[in-house]
């Protein structure tokens, strides 16, 4: 099942590259599966850039992953990346994050050599499809003692087969 | 020191006093010894007036000695209050002013001026060396600055003063013999005004005078409010905008501590940046918060005017300031969330491993002395639940115990306190004591020290309140001796719960040197980290130690409810969550 991402790009910090404070033009942009949407640039030249960009993007209901990535303009006008972050969907579609929840969210940016990189801030607001029926009632988090799953800790849905089985007397 | 050149050049065009904190920001939005009004009503309640009145001080300095080779120093000031043990405890910081040895500090510092204690404030002033640009001022590492030059003086010795300010010697605590002349400081005292309306203006300037000769001005704006002695005390300061005669400059937000009321006169001045630090003024004009909001709704401008040196008319010149955007906002305060509605619940976890020592010998921390008298933790319960209880609404918690052996032999990092199996929950802190005093009779200490258990437990249950639409945040306290065994994975607990309405008060009994706890508490500025690369969105942690409190230092409530205001805060005003019932800002 397909859900809506209301993700608002917001701003970074302490971006980095090569170890020195990073001072050009600067992106980000959101993968999810194959699909990936930019936000506009940040035109002041800082290591501290807000980008204030709001965008909606659809997800299937098994994605474990989604990547948030930090490109940067050079001078010759190619885009290069800072670092990427690696976010899995449990920390905005699980245990804590009821939908409608808007979820403020934080990651450590790192390089390609897997160095540390800067911090991005972004928020992510789950909606469900109003097409989908079913499972919208279900989004509860449970009430047991949590363990962090790999597929969000959604609940199953189940359907009783009636006529079936019938009872003895 | 790469920077004997010029100093931080970015650091020193960033705009000072006028911005509003980016709600991720960990520094808090109240400092320590500002007016924490959770504290105040609390003692209110009880016929406790304040015997304090929260003041303000304004700190600038002339003369100082150069420290950097081909530039001047950049100078911060840092103020402490001497306690009674001779130690320097720090209250406040200035920001760094760029290339200037008669520096008109803009940041305030606030302390609470106590009528019947002596407070002795000393001032440090360091020229800085290192970055400074959008590095938080409380992150600045002192000792690899230059010092500069110390001052003291008694509060009370300020407030006294018909012009309420003082003017001290700066005197070097190293070298013994040389006396060199270390330029002076000056410290202005006003009192605070508790405020809740902020002004937002976009200021923008057309047709200014071209100061730079190769270039155009790189233009800025400073705001003074005039004080009663006729100084005129700088508020705010926005960023540098190169080389430009007609500016935008991005918004400014000024509380009304900032400016008074709305009819003082506030004074305008517009600057032409130089990197020597000898700024070259441009023009100014003397506008109120109130003619400025007129000047944007009739959509007018206001001329620059330049000051004549001789007694003449000022010239009056072609430069013009415009106000584009005036927008009044409300900011809340604790107070207003939680007398409109606004739940807050309490649940409590209680250590109880093996390092507390045997409860049967007498020097255990959980030892139960049959003449009566109480142990740390009870002392801890006891103290520290007369506070809950007071802001709790249905004074229900749920008790937790981590680390022992309950019955059925499993150790356990959370079980509940009252030893039931149905609910967690207590009544009342004689409920929370007498389930303490059962669960030590039932469970063995065991160990290792973990919280992210009860962490976990205390993020479901916030985490379940949010879908179901009422307002309400959660406090957990964890009584603990110490040292935690997992570090890691409190971190990633506490990452976790981060983004939820929650904060985690930990109070440590003991002796036992809690420098992992002061790095949970994240006071200096670095978010904590989870081993999955998510960074906490928001400090949720707050550290107190008992042996403070007992030493007299500082008071219970203080101590606890310092940073929760700022926490809650933190939290509502990231999502825009007003007080139940208020007008929409």
């Amino acid at each position: 099942m397909t859900k809506t991402l209301e993700i608002h790009l917001k701003s970074a910090e302490g971006l980095k590259l090569n170890r020195r404070p990073l001072k050009k033009k600067t992106h980000a942009v959101v993968k999810i599966d194959e699909k990936e949407r930019t936000s506009e640039p940040d035109e002041s030249r800082v290591s501290n850039p807000t980008w204030n960009h709001k965008l909606e993007m659809p997800i299937n209901g098994n994605v474990q992953f989604i990547y948030i990535e930090v490109f940067y303009r050079t001078r010759s006008g190619q885009n290069k990346s800072v670092g990427e972050a690696k976010i899995p969907t449990s920390d905005f579609m699980g245990k804590y994050s009821p939908e409608g929840h808007l979820n403020c969210l934080s990651y450590r940016l790192r390089d390609e050599f897997g160095d540390k990189c800067g911090i991005v801030n972004f928020s992510i607001l789950v909606k469900s499809d109003p097409k989908a029926v079913s499972d919208t009632g279900l989004w509860r988090p449970r009430s047991d003692t949590p363990s962090i799953d790999g597929y969000g800790g959604r609940i199953v849905t189940g359907v009783p087969v009636w006529g079936l089985y019938q009872r003895p007397y | 020191m790469g920077n004997c050149l010029n100093g931080d050049m970015k650091g020193g065009k960033q705009a000072i006093g006028g911005v509003q904190q980016r709600p991720t920001s960990t520094t808090a939005v109240a400092n320590n010894a500002a007016l924490n009004d959770a504290v105040d009503f609390f003692f209110r309640s009880r016929g406790q007036y304040p015997l304090f009145s929260q003041i303000e001080l304004t700190l600038s300095a002339s003369n100082l000695i150069d420290c950097d080779i081909t530039s001047k120093s950049d100078p911060m000031a840092v103020m402490y209050l001497r306690k009674k043990d001779g130690k320097l405890e720090e209250i406040g910081r200035t920001e760094v002013i760029l290339n200037s040895l008669n520096p008109s500090w803009i940041e305030k510092i606030t302390v609470s001026f106590q009528f019947e204690v002596v407070q002795t404030l000393v001032f440090h002033v360091y020229d800085v060396d290192t970055r400074f640009h959008n590095v938080p001022v409380k992150t600045l590492k002192l000792k690899d600055q230059d010092f500069l030059g110390e001052a003291t003086c008694v509060l009370s010795e300020i407030m006294t003063r018909p012009n309420r300010t003082v003017t001290l010697s700066l005197t070097g605590n190293n070298t013994a013999g040389v006396n060199r002349n270390l330029g002076t400081l000056s410290v202005l005292a006003e009192e605070t005004i508790a405020s809740k309306t902020v002004a937002e203006i976009n200021f923008r300037c057309v047709n200014l005078d071209n100061k730079d000769l190769f270039s155009k001005s790189d233009p800025f704006l400073r705001i003074s409010r005039i004080v009663e002695s006729n100084a005129a005390v700088p508020i705010c300061r926005t960023e540098v905008v190169d080389n430009n005669l007609n500016p935008i400059w991005r918004p400014v937000c000024l509380t009304m501590q900032q400016f008074g009321s709305k009819d003082t006169p506030l004074v305008i001045e517009c600057f032409d940046f130089n990197t020597s630090g000898n700024h070259e003024l441009i023009g100014r004009t003397e506008k109120s918060v109130a003619e400025l909001e007129r000047l944007c709704r009739q959509k007018e401008a206001a001329n620059f005017v330049y000051p004549s040196l001789s007694h003449g008319r000022n010239k009056v010149l072609k430069g013009q300031l415009i106000v584009d955007r005036f927008v009044e906002k409300v900011q809340y305060s604790f107070l207003d969330y939680i007398s409109s509605g606004f739940e807050l619940n309490f649940m409590v976890a209680v250590d109880f491993t093996a390092s507390n020592g045997d409860p049967r010998t007498p020097s255990s921390l959980h030892y139960i002395d049959p003449s009566g008298r109480s142990n740390s933790y009870q002392q801890a319960i006891m103290e520290v639940g007369e506070v809950i209880q007071f802001y709790d609404s249905d004074k229900r918690f749920p008790a937790w115990g981590f680390g022992g052996r309950t019955s059925n032999g499993i150790v356990s990092h959370a079980f509940n306190l009252n030893g039931a199996s149905y609910g967690d929950e207590v009544v009342g802190v004689e409920g929370i004591m007498a389930a303490y005093a059962s669960a030590l009779r039932n469970v063995a200490l065991a160990g290792p020290t973990l919280f992210s258990h009860v962490v976990d437990k205390a993020a479901n249950i916030a985490s379940q309140s949010l879908s179901q639409n009422s307002p309400k945040y959660y406090v957990l306290l964890i009584i603990t001796d110490g040292v935690l065994t997992d570090m890691a994975g409190t971190v990633d607990a506490l990452v976790r719960a981060s983004d939820l309405p929650l904060s985690v008060l930990i109070v440590g009994v003991g002796n036992t040197d809690f420098k992992q706890m002061e790095m949970l508490d994240a006071d200096n500025g670095r978010r904590l980290e989870s081993s999955t690369g998510r960074i906490a969105t928001r400090d949720i942690v707050q550290f107190v130690p008992m042996k403070d409190i007992h030493s007299g230092q500082v008071s219970v409530v203080q101590a606890l409810l310092e940073e929760l205001p700022g926490q809650f805060l933190s939290y509502v005003r990231s999502r825009n969550i007003n007080p139940l019932g208020a007008p929409a800002i």
